[in-house]
């Protein structure tokens, strides 16, 4: 492809391959006269920019020369490695003279150009050469066999190669050896070559083929093999290249015959040695590879005959061509269209006209229709062969799990065959480790996590903090670990109850000895002073007037003594009078301790006083309402506090156990860009879950946004350092962030885990879900299709079938935690499941409420579950889409009288029972349906969620899985839909209320989720997974998925991630604080534990009762109160005996264990209930049963 | 290094049975340059360490290996015109595929995202581009792409975000994009004359834009700008932006590079605001691109370091702060940038399989 042309009819040399930019010199040709029959001769340089797509060659100088050439070399001589324009351009001109130019002066514009000039020559120089080893070593050759060695540090006297050959002739070509720096080689026209040894001072051998047709116009050797060079004839009648060895010298080892008339120019390639140029008489530009003969490639070229060519030394896919048409042109042999290029000479014939906008009215010209005739001819073919240059021998790449995959192709040093077999194609794949510290830091954290040991390492991570923060927050973290957390961090605040007591006794000592001796006889009086008329009304028992009086009167301690006999009420209003009135110091303090008002300190108090605000929080506030405040000041602090106070806040953060307001406020402080400083963070984050889960017996799997994305930030460093099982390990367990979904995905098949199913990558996710070392499944157990693929394959559409299996799966609670990886490293923890607000919003589900008559809650969404039963019900049961489900679906016939047909009809309050019923009917294989009172809103919505929710787990299943296979459906369990449900455990300790479902908002409970659950319908956001993954254009993804949706539909289900986010227990953002307070709820009388099962309550106390007599960990001891506590849920459950039989009979094998005191039997059979049975029926007291079993095996009481 | 003229003296007969030319020589030492330029060699070999060895059994020079996106298959690609696929979990190696199709040696091999399949783009010097899929569990061809004039040269999937689309660069000067539209059918958009002579590597810019995972507030459709990085034998390398008609637009030149850019390698998004490119060239130099704000579109370089060969490859770490320069002379170094903005190299990744000849080791002890 022609790149570029100058219109002159000239000799012409590149600049060497060091010089950047490229440049062309040319000299005005002697061999003849151009169009304009001049005799003016100049010199001139060009620059070949291809970052210009045009065919000119920007002229940047001309010198106007006396002489014309017959040869121009550019040496790289003097070249500086900066590669400024320098070197030397040295031309041989008509007269025997060689003259040296300055090209940096040249195009400079200097005047004085010329270096030096010599005219030792007899006749026209037409030979000439630079030395690639000693750049200032020059060969020249002229007629009369001259041939001269110049030295451009001595340019006076040449040198001779040795003596003249005799009979004397024309130099025509003459050539240094590439290999061997002191080897010369000159041909003439008449035929011979001669190979001259500069050390010997005499040539070393003749080539010539006797044949003497070979009129030499070229020379070449061998870029590589010292003893190999080519010689062209310009010969019609021998228009050959003969290829010599000199170790044969007495046969040219090859001949190429391509041309068809005299070859006038020759050019091997220095970058490829199986290239070489070659123009001659028949017109044609060839590339041959000069080893086999081949024609690589012949140029595009007019019918001109070219006299020179060059392959430019820097770029060396670049050449150019003189032709005696007077044009230089210059070529890629990479071919390529010239379409571009045309539209560019197009472009800039227009842009003469104006630059594309000749009238000024800022319309640019209409573009220009190129005739397409000559496509055929614009598309140059590349060389045959591909160019060494391009063939990339060595790379690098990474890869997951700080893999790098390297391969090299080991280089030859010649090209002789026995070498190459040598050759070995082998690719390594090495690990990577950069992070040594980092690694060894997260394994001990790990360690730590594993072996419980928080309070050593807590220790360890206070002896060896740099900075007082950081002790202090390792101390706040290690407190949680301790008896009576509350007064340690009191003490961490400075506060010591002992020392407090202290000061106080000592202050009343010095009080008592000012107090007055009372005794003695006193009067009453009843005058008209104050004195008389508040006696007046204490005697006729108006305490209220009495205290009005007294307050009235200022003597406030009168008043409150008063306001107490006259009793609460009296009090308080006496109580609320003084506050106002006194205006004291610490008066706030009293205020808010006598009202249990501590919201108003912590939303008031000076921040400059957070410590003392935190330590009253610490004293004072209940249980319910602690982490609460603590978290408000903490909040206060980030906000409003300077940049010190900001990161105090962390502290705050750790009392309240609020982690994902942790991680928030610790990302602000600190550069959390460097692995270790992540490290840092992590540690923290990891060690207060862990104590969160302890002191709250809250389940903390659930992760907040940030949290989550610096979880997965942490593990995508883990695994990045091949540390894959511990990246796996602290990734959370079950959250349905994508990004975290994907990363576990990746991690497991990182892992190398067998891949079942491995030709369909349709549903690459389904597999590491799948339970692992699980009995089959038993009656009343399944798994709900998973959501994560929803968030993989952005682009699927909600199936029409999804309603249609909204109700089958109420059983089909996940028992166990999803994580089938190594994620279970975390002890005892229970299952980690949950439900998953988000997918409760079915969109088919919210789209098909208008069919449903009558319907006016505004919670329905939350229950799509009826909707199956409408007449509308597209596909009956066990057809269609539902047919997948059907195995899964013990309870299938829905026949229950939970189920009236209509339910929907009737009003808001009738509809808590049928909820409530819902929820019955969900616990799956519960023989009687009475409702749930002891679990109200939340198992039911719970459950309903599951079905409801997905919306996207049954249309990602629905068409990840062609209907009617039953293959892959196990992958589809556990859906993280259910993730929530254990964090209802803590709420619930004595919470009974059947609290008005149909006031959801107010429900204390149901808070978060069915204001979220409301919003979900009207307002439809993308949800945040959704964001990640925009609707890829991409139709295709039927075809790669077999996904059989219609593709018109936006499909996702309305946005659910925030308010998601919201609820999530760690990380209640906006409502915690009314969460909690509105916790305190009325108990209400409890139903007696049937007979037969009240044999499990007094085993499990008992044993609780053994555990905590013989353990000695304070840690321990919590751990089993808060256990006694917990198992409430299940003594509840079994009042309402909502319990399936399965469950209540392993209880009861557990409960026999136990009085065999065989934990360990007990432990197995808990883990088939567990396995076995629904999830949420009985998350809320196993895995508290499992830590007591535990326990006692450990106590071995 | 280089001897005087006239100390110099080999019988031309030794010359002419030496297999070894002096220019062998002086490349060796160039090697001992490279060993010096890096840091501690104390460090070599512990932070990386062969845990496979794949011999591939190609019949000719490789040009591409490459791991799916869970680092369990290896895909290889060879001047012997096929491409293979190997699983080589558990330190083990498998071969999955051989494929052949090609006519010409295959330079580059690229997976698409797992979400779409198992799918692989491989190119060529035949100037077609293929997409092999693997369909229960046979790798067949898939679709070929033969829109360019010469030698395609590079070829990279876009982020899985956007769909499936690959970008091809060839010889001829231009890119192509081929964007799946469903049915089997490809969707061709060709920028001609992206560079003069040829366009040697593409490389996507990461879906996520820079900063949103900090200011982005969540459930706002994130406003994905398409973008991706080219480098060619002009020397620049350039930045393309999909316009909102879906017509490509030159949006940046990047001129450093005083040869041809042989790689480009945009860095991995890691939620920082920063986007970095990384590219090597000819001239032995390696740069590493910044912009802080992709909006103001100002890029500046660094240079990481000027080799004496020519650097084929650069490739980030998934987590975006190691390179891996794979250079001339056979040699891979690992770089990272220091706490002070300075770019280091930690390791010589040295595979001990007698890619370093005996000569380079006792100029290392002469050396010391």
């Amino acid at each position: 492809m022609k790149l570029k042309e100058v219109d002159r009819t000239a000799m012409q040399a590149w600049s060497p391959a060091q010089n950047h930019p490229i440049y062309l010199a040319t000299g005005t040709s002697a061999q003849q006269l151009d169009a304009t029959f001049s005799t003016n001769a100049s010199l001139e340089i060009f620059e070949l920019d291809l970052s210009d797509p045009s065919l000119d060659m920007k002229s940047c100088a001309t010198f106007s020369s006396s002489h014309r050439y017959h040869k121009l070399i550019w040496g790289p001589y003097k070249m500086d490695s900066k590669g400024d324009v320098s070197g030397v351009l040295i031309a041989g001109g008509e007269n025997g003279n060689i003259i040296l130019y300055d090209p940096s002066k040249i195009i400079a514009g200097d005047k004085e150009v010329v270096i030096a000039q010599n005219d030792k020559h007899t006749g026209p120089v037409r030979a000439l050469d630079v030395n690639i080893f000693q750049t200032n070593l020059v060969a020249s050759g002229a007629n009369e066999s001259e041939i001269y060695i110049w030295d451009l540090n001595n340019f006076a006297t040449p040198m001779t190669p040795g003596a003249k050959t005799q009979p004397p002739e024309d130099i025509s070509c003459i050539a240094w050896n590439r290999q061997v720096q002191h080897i010369l080689a000159s041909a003439s026209p008449s035929g011979r070559a001669t190979v001259w040894d500069l050390r010997k001072n005499e040539p070393i051998i003749k080539v010539s083929d006797h044949s003497n047709r070979m009129h030499c116009s070229g020379l070449a050797w061998h870029p590589d093999v010292a003893t190999q060079m080519v010689l062209a004839s310009e010969d019609d009648r021998l228009p050959v290249i003969q290829m010599w060895d000199l170790r044969f010298a007495s046969s040219p080892l090859r001949v190429l015959e391509n041309h068809a008339r005299g070859i006038l120019a020759i050019a091997w390639s220095m970058a490829d040695p199986e290239l070489l140029l070659s123009c001659g008489k028949d017109a044609k530009i060839l590339c041959s590879n000069p080893n086999t003969g081949e024609v690589l490639y012949e140029l595009p070229t007019n019918t001109q005959w070219c006299f020179d060519i060059q392959w430019c030394p820097r770029n060396p896919a670049v050449l150019s061509a003189a032709s005696f048409d007077g044009r230089i042109s210059v070529y890629s042999i990479m071919g390529g269209s010239t379409d571009g290029l045309r539209q560019k000479q197009v472009d800039k014939l227009s842009s003469s006209f104006g630059n594309l906008d000749p009238f000024g009215t800022g319309q640019p010209l209409p573009p220009l229709q190129i005739p397409q005739q000559t496509a055929q001819h614009s598309i140059v073919l590349p060389l045959k062969k591909p160019p060494k240059w391009i063939r990339r021998p060595v790379g690098a790449s990474f890869s997951f799990g700080g893999k790098l995959v390297t391969f090299e192709n080991v280089r030859m040093p010649s090209h002789q065959g026995a070498e190459q077999q040598q050759q070995q194609h082998h690719v390594f794949i090495s690990q990577v480790v950069t992070e040594k510290e980092f690694l060894s830091r997260s394994d001990q954290l790990q360690q730590a996590v594993q072996s419980q040991g928080f309070i050593s390492y807590c220790q360890k991570k206070i002896d060896a903090s740099q900075t007082e923060f950081e002790k202090n927050v390792w101390s706040f973290l290690k407190v949680n670990f301790e008896d009576d957390s509350r007064g340690k961090y009191l003490e961490l605040l400075g506060y010591r109850k002992e020392d407090l007591g202290k000061k106080h006794i000592k202050e009343e000592k010095e009080e008592s000895e000012f107090l007055p001796s009372s005794g003695g006889t006193f009067n009453i009086s009843v005058s008209g002073d104050i004195d008389g008329l508040i006696t007046q009304a204490l005697l006729t028992g108006n305490f209220e007037s009495a205290v009005d009086l007294c307050l009235h009167d200022n003597r406030m301690a009168d008043a409150i003594i008063l306001a107490i006999a006259g009793g609460q009420e009296l009090l308080a209003r006496t109580q609320k009078k003084y506050f106002a009135k006194s205006q004291s110091k610490i008066t706030r303090l009293i205020t808010a301790v006598v009202m249990k008002n501590w919201k108003e300190i912590v939303e008031s108090c000076d921040l400059k006083n957070w410590r003392e605000a935190l330590a009253a929080v610490l004293t004072y506030a209940k249980p319910d309402e602690f982490s609460a405040l603590c978290d408000l000041l903490g909040t206060r602090l980030e906000n409003e506090g300077d940049s010190l106070l900001q990161t105090q806040a962390c502290l705050c953060y750790i009392c309240a156990g609020n982690v994902e307001k942790l991680v928030a406020c610790w990302t602000k402080a600190q550069d959390g860009s460097h692995p270790l400083s992540l490290q840092d963070l992590i540690e923290k984050v990891v060690i207060l879950r862990k104590a969160v889960q302890l002191t709250q017996a809250m389940d903390t799997s659930t992760v907040g946004v940030l949290l989550a994305a610096k979880m997965s930030q942490y593990a995508n460093l883990l695994a990045a350092q091949g540390s894959i099982a511990a990246a796996l390990a602290f990734l959370p367990d079950n959250t349905n962030q994508p990004n975290i979904m994907q990363l576990r995905d990746r991690l497991c098949r990182a892992q190398g885990e067998p891949v079942a199913g491995h030709e369909s990558p349709k549903i690459p996710y389904e597999e590491q879900q799948l339970p692992k070392g699980r009995p089959g499944p038993v009656a009343g157990h399944h798994q709900m299709p998973r959501v994560q693929t929803q968030q993989y394959y952005p682009h699927v559409r909600i199936a029409p079938t999804v309603t249609t299996w909204s109700n089958k799966t109420p059983t089909a609670l996940p028992s166990h935690p999803p994580a089938a990886c190594a994620s279970d490293t975390q002890g005892e923890n229970p299952p980690p499941p949950g439900f998953i607000m988000h997918g409760n919003v079915n969109p088919n589900a919210a789209g098909q409420l208008p069919t449903s008559p009558g319907h006016m809650h505004t919670q329905v969404p939350p229950y799509p579950q009826p909707q199956p039963y409408q007449p509308a019900q597209p596909y009956p049961f066990g057809t269609g889409g539902s047919a997948m489900y059907r195995p899964q679906q013990p309870v299938a016939p829905p026949t229950s009288n939970a189920y009236p047909n209509t339910p929907y009809i009737s009003s808001a309050s009738s509809y808590t029972g049928q909820s409530q019923l819902y929820a019955a009917q969900h616990q799956a294989s519960s023989p009687t349906s009475s409702p749930a009172t002891s679990f109200p809103p939340p198992p039911s919505s719970g459950a309903s969620f599951q079905h409801g929710g997905p919306g996207a787990p049954p249309s990602s299943s629905a068409y990840a899985l062609p209907p009617g296979t039953t293959g892959p459906q196990n992958g589809w369990n556990d859906p993280p839909a259910l993730n929530r449900v254990p964090k209802k455990k803590k709420m619930p300790e004595n919470f009974m209320p059947p609290v008005p479902i149909t006031s959801p908002i107010m429900n204390p409970l149901g808070d978060p989720q069915s204001q979220m659950l409301q919003q979900q319908p009207s307002a439809p956001v993308p949800l945040s997974s959704q964001s990640s993954f925009p609707q890829p254009h991409l139709p295709g993804g039927q075809h790669f998925h077999g996904i059989q949706q219609p593709l018109g539909q936006t499909g996702m289900p309305p946005s659910f991630s925030k308010p998601n986010i919201e609820g999530a227990p760690g990380a209640p953002i906006g409502n915690t604080f009314q969460h909690v307070q509105s916790l305190p709820t009325k108990k209400i009388t409890k139903k007696p534990i049937p007979d037969e099962h009240l044999i499990l309550k007094t085993t499990f106390e008992d044993l609780i009762q053994r555990c905590l007599s013989s353990a000695t960990d304070p840690q321990t001891k919590r751990k089993l109160d808060d256990a006694s506590k917990r198992l409430e849920f299940l003594y509840d459950k079994l009042r309402e005996q909502t319990l399936s039989p399965t469950i209540t009979s392993g209880l009861h094998n557990i409960a026999r264990s136990i009085e065999t005191r065989n934990y360990s039997e007990g432990l197995t059979m808990h883990t088939h209930i567990v396995s076995t049975s629904n999830f949420s029926e009985t998350s809320a007291f196993m895995p508290v049963l499992k830590v007591v079993l535990t326990q006692a095996n450990k106590l071995g009481v | 290094m280089r001897e005087p003229v006239l100390t110099w003296c080999v019988p031309l007969e030794l010359l002419c049975s030496h297999p070894l030319p002096v220019s062998a020589f002086l490349k060796t030492q160039v090697k001992l340059y490279t060993y010096r330029a890096c840091a501690g060699k104390d460090e070599m070999g512990k932070m990386v360490s062969v845990i496979n060895t794949v011999d591939t059994s190609h019949e000719d020079m490789i040009h591409d290996a490459q791991m799916d996106y869970y680092g369990t298959r290896l895909a290889t690609c060879s001047s012997d015109r096929s491409v293979k696929i190997f699983d080589v979990r558990n330190g083990g190696q498998i071969l999955i595929a051989d494929l052949r199709g090609h006519e010409g040696p295959v330079w580059q091999v690229a997976w698409a995202h797992p979400m779409y399949g198992n799918i692989l783009a491989s190119c060529s010097y035949d100037r077609k581009v293929i997409i092999w899929r693997e369909e229960n569990g046979t790798w067949e061809k898939s679709h070929e792409h033969a829109g360019h004039d010469s030698s395609v040269n590079s070829v990279c999937w876009a982020p899985q975000d956007y769909g499936l689309i690959l970008a091809c660069g060839s010889s001829d000067g231009a890119i192509s994009l081929l964007t799946y539209t469903g049915e089997g059918q490809w969707e061709v958009k060709k920028i001609n004359n992206a560079h003069t002579i040829g366009c040697n590597a593409v490389s996507w810019a990461p879906a996520v834009v820079p900063g949103s995972l900090i200011d982005q507030p969540s459930g706002q459709k994130p406003n994905y700008i398409k973008r991706f990085a080219s480098g060619g034998c002009d020397n620049l390398i350039k930045l393309w932006k999909e316009e909102e008609d879906g017509q490509w637009k030159e949006e940046q030149k990047l001129e450093a590079h005083s040869d041809w850019v042989r790689d480009v390698a945009w860095a991995p998004s890691i939620g920082l605001p920063t986007s970095t490119i990384a590219s090597c060239s000819q001239d032995g130099r390696v740069f590493i691109w910044t912009c802080d704000d992709v909006s103001s579109n100002t890029w500046s370089p660094k240079l990481l370091h000027k080799f004496n060969d020519v650097v084929w490859h650069v490739s980030w770490s998934i987590t975006a702060n190691i390179l891996a320069v794979s250079g001339g002379d056979n040699k891979v170094t690992l770089w990272k940038e220091s706490v002070d903005g300075q770019w280091v190299c930690i390791s010589d990744v040295n595979k001990g399989q007698g890619s370093v000849s005996a000569s380079v080791t006792e100029g290392q002890q002469n050396e010391q």
